[in-house]
């Protein structure tokens, strides 16, 4: 049986259009060849 | 291909002999990416809009310069109705990759073509936000309403439904709450939370069946805006109050109806008689007007006849001395014939004293020739068998002297009589010429006649 109350927390407020610049910057863009990036610089400069 | 650390060309290999980057890994991970967004794409076409986000959401974690992904996750996000998302992906898109990205610049321009549209959008989703509002202060009616002004705006915001649908499902309004989910999944065909709220629907309709199985005792109606609940006892005993409220009512019916018989039907009856003699009485006196009234026309008529009559006669009284005097004239220079039939012409009785002596004198002195052309012409349609007409002749020769040629004229006539189907006058025709001429030719055969009583004998038989 769904809980109304617990159900109605998942919605959250929709971004307003003043909101989306915010948004944007608000985003991590990490992806996982930075994380590959960011590991092998890390190797390369333990082995120096 | 180069290194993604040092920039070196590394072509086929796996490590970057350079810098000893894992070139492998790096491929591996841009693959992968690409899975991703060919699953996404799958997904998308076939309106999985949740799984295709999803998809796309993890290729982009792989890899977040493929922008073919990214720009597909904008438009995952503006068919599910959530276009300021859609919009974040593809200014993010256009960011990444300025040039020779002609997908973004397309959606970005359509949406700047249409001025209204941002401002539309934002009312929107501020509506949207305030149901979501309303719903948490425990306002579910005005967020009710909230939402369906949501989706007549943008029918496409999975979200709006979702939320109806869970309110009318909180609010027992299970077929209102498949139809706005029905219209969900029709956006998204593949969405866990409207596929859950289907089957709370499910779960909660053959509940709710259950429990009026068990509870049959209770019992719910509606009376105008209000739901009436009571238990089955409660009923029964204000269906029995009812039944006598209908038996008291039954028993007015009765009693009215009797009160009708015995008292207004006779005084109706007494006023119907009175009215009725009345009428005939009125009747009565409207036919003896009548009669007198045609009493008096009767009379009228009688002297207007009166009145004609004298005038007719005056009229024939000239016609008659003209007549009288056109004999005169045709007997003095000696045509008997035409005189004969001037004086036919003369009406005796209208004329004077002196008048009828004339007519006396000349019709004395005419009437051997009348007898004798009447007598001709009856003898001529005789031998024509031209009975009818020699019967006229021949009868105003009887009416004037019977014995008239020794009987031939009686006897003729007579035969007409008999030819004709007359058998009582020709018998009594018959009898007189026996009378006056019993032993001449026509006496004889008149016997003839009488004693065989052979009537079907022909003139031509007889003979003259």
């Amino acid at each position: 049986m769904i809980d109304f109350e617990e159900e109605l927390k998942k919605y959250e407020p929709a971004i307003e259009v003043e909101q989306a610049e915010a948004d944007i910057k608000a985003r991590d863009l990490t992806d996982l060849t930075d994380l590959l990036y960011n590991m092998t610089a890390q190797n390369n400069t333990t082995k120096q | 291909m180069q290194c993604f650390m040092c920039g070196a060309e590394v072509a086929n290999s796996k490590i970057c002999y350079n810098c000893g980057a894992d070139i492998l890994l790096y491929k591996q991970i841009i693959y992968t990416s690409y899975v991703f967004y060919n699953q996404g794409l799958e997904k998308a076409k076939v309106k999985d809009m949740t799984g295709a986000i999803e998809a796309l959401k993890s290729s982009l974690q792989y890899y977040k310069y493929n922008t073919r992904a990214r720009n597909l996750l904008g438009l995952c996000y503006y068919q599910i109705g959530e276009t300021v998302r859609a919009i974040n992906e593809w200014v993010l898109s256009k960011n990444l990759q300025e040039n020779d990205n002609p997908d973004a610049d397309r959606y970005l321009a359509e949406i700047e073509s249409d001025p209204g549209l941002l401002s539309k959008l934002n009312s929107t989703i501020k509506k949207y936000n305030q149901a979501i509002e309303y719903c948490k202060s425990g306002n579910r009616d005005l967020a009710t309403i909230q939402l369906k002004k949501v989706i007549s705006q943008n029918p496409n915001l999975l979200k709006a439904h979702q939320l109806l649908g869970l309110i009318y499902i909180e609010d027992g309004k299970f077929a209102d709450a498949r139809k706005v989910l029905t219209a969900a999944a029709k956006i998204d065909n593949n969405n866990t939370t409207t596929i859950r709220y289907n089957h709370e629907i499910k779960a909660r309709l053959k509940e709710s069946n259950k429990r009026h199985k068990k509870k049959n005792d209770v019992i719910s109606f509606s009376d105008g805006n209000d739901t009436v609940i009571m238990t089955e006892t409660s009923l029964r005993s204000m269906l029995d109050n009812t039944r006598t409220s209908l038996v008291n009512i039954l028993l007015g019916l009765v009693v009215g109806l009797l009160i009708c018989f015995f008292l207004v039907v006779p005084t109706v009856r007494s006023n119907m008689t009175d009215g009725n003699t009345q009428t005939v009485i009125s009747l009565n006196e409207t036919l003896a007007e009548a009669r007198s009234e045609n009493d008096a026309l009767q009379e009228e008529i009688d002297k207007l006849k009166t009145s004609l009559s004298a005038f007719d006669n005056k009229q024939d009284v000239s016609t008659s001395y003209d007549n009288l005097w056109a004999a005169q004239n045709y007997y003095a220079s000696g045509d008997s014939k035409t005189a004969c039939e001037y004086i036919q012409l003369v009406t005796k009785d209208v004329m004077g004293e002196q008048g009828q002596i004339a007519y006396d004198n000349l019709y004395a002195e005419l009437g051997p020739a009348m007898t004798e052309g009447y007598y001709e012409e009856g003898n001529a349609f005789y031998t024509e068998e031209n009975y009818e007409s020699a019967i006229i002749n021949l009868k105003n020769v009887v009416d004037t002297d019977e014995k008239y040629n020794e009987g031939a004229a009686l006897f003729l006539l007579g035969d007409c009589y008999r030819l004709t189907g007359d058998t009582d006058s020709a018998m009594e025709c018959f009898n007189k010429v026996i009378e006056y001429f019993p032993n001449n030719k026509w006496g004889r055969q008149a016997k003839v006649y009488i004693a065989a009583d052979d009537t079907e004998l022909s003139a031509a038989e007889i003979g003259d």
